[in-house]
């Protein structure tokens, strides 16, 4: 695959705590925008392999990003779980683009990857209760319209408390 | 979050579960969410919205319950 970013100074981020976050940046926007011309999450090793760094410098990264909540990651093996709205694993929230599927976290992350790649996207859900199949579209960069409603069953406060759950 | 066909899905999930029954939203609402978090997550600057940029966004869409705090030790 091609390299989406594009390289980073490492001698000069190592040795300077501010490119820390330089490369930060880098493994991010790798991870994201690698999802978002696949539909899949990069491994630790192939992020390593592009940004031409090593997989602990990637683990560090992962990590850091996980705090400030843009990645969750797998508790075993410290692979993306999750790169919200994107989900790095199979989801009950499918959002077809031009015939690519994503998979969403949630129903908010399902509008979330209309909202990230800009696109019209169909979402196919199933009704939390009864498990009937359901549908959400955005069009034109607005949401149709439909009677669903949304329920909240975490308070805002403690929706990273077990995100997985949230 | 779950999406469900209407409210009285979500009553009678809560009520299966023994849980308490949360604020509902509609669709318009849950899409002016995604927005606010999602619609530059691509860009180089990205990143999450902070506890007072989310209560600016819930305050904009009249999601003011305490439910809604994200700094709230205590729910009802």
């Amino acid at each position: 695959m091609r390299p989406v970013v594009a390289r980073v100074d490492w001698d000069r981020a190592k040795t300077h705590g501010e490119n820390m976050m330089d490369f930060d940046i880098a493994v991010k926007m790798h991870v994201y925008r690698t999802i978002a011309a696949t539909t899949r999450a990069p491994t630790i090793a192939q992020v390593a392999q592009t940004l031409e760094c090593t997989v602990e410098e990637v683990e560090e990264a992962f990590q850091r990003l996980f705090k400030k909540r843009l990645l969750v990651l797998e508790p075993d093996t410290s692979e993306i779980r999750m790169a919200p709205p994107f989900s790095a694993v199979e989801t009950s929230f499918r959002v077809l683009v031009d015939g690519e599927s994503y998979f969403a976290n949630c129903v908010w992350d399902a509008l979330g990857v209309a909202a990230a790649l800009k696109r019209d996207v169909d979402v196919a859900a199933t009704c939390g209760d009864c498990g009937q199949p359901m549908s959400m579209q955005v069009r034109r960069g607005a949401v149709v319209p439909e009677p669903w409603a949304v329920h909240f069953a975490v308070p805002a406060a403690h929706w990273w408390d077990d995100i997985v759950f949230t | 979050m779950l999406l469900f066909r209407s409210e009285e899905h979500v009553n009678r999930w809560c009520l299966d579960r023994n849980l308490p029954r949360r604020p509902i939203i509609n669709l318009q609402q849950l899409w002016q969410l995604a927005l606010a978090w999602y619609e530059n997550r691509l860009t180089v600057d990205s990143r999450r919205p902070d506890p007072d940029e989310i209560d600016a966004i819930f305050a904009r869409l009249g999601l003011t319950d305490p439910f809604w705090n994200p700094r709230a030790t205590r729910i009802g």
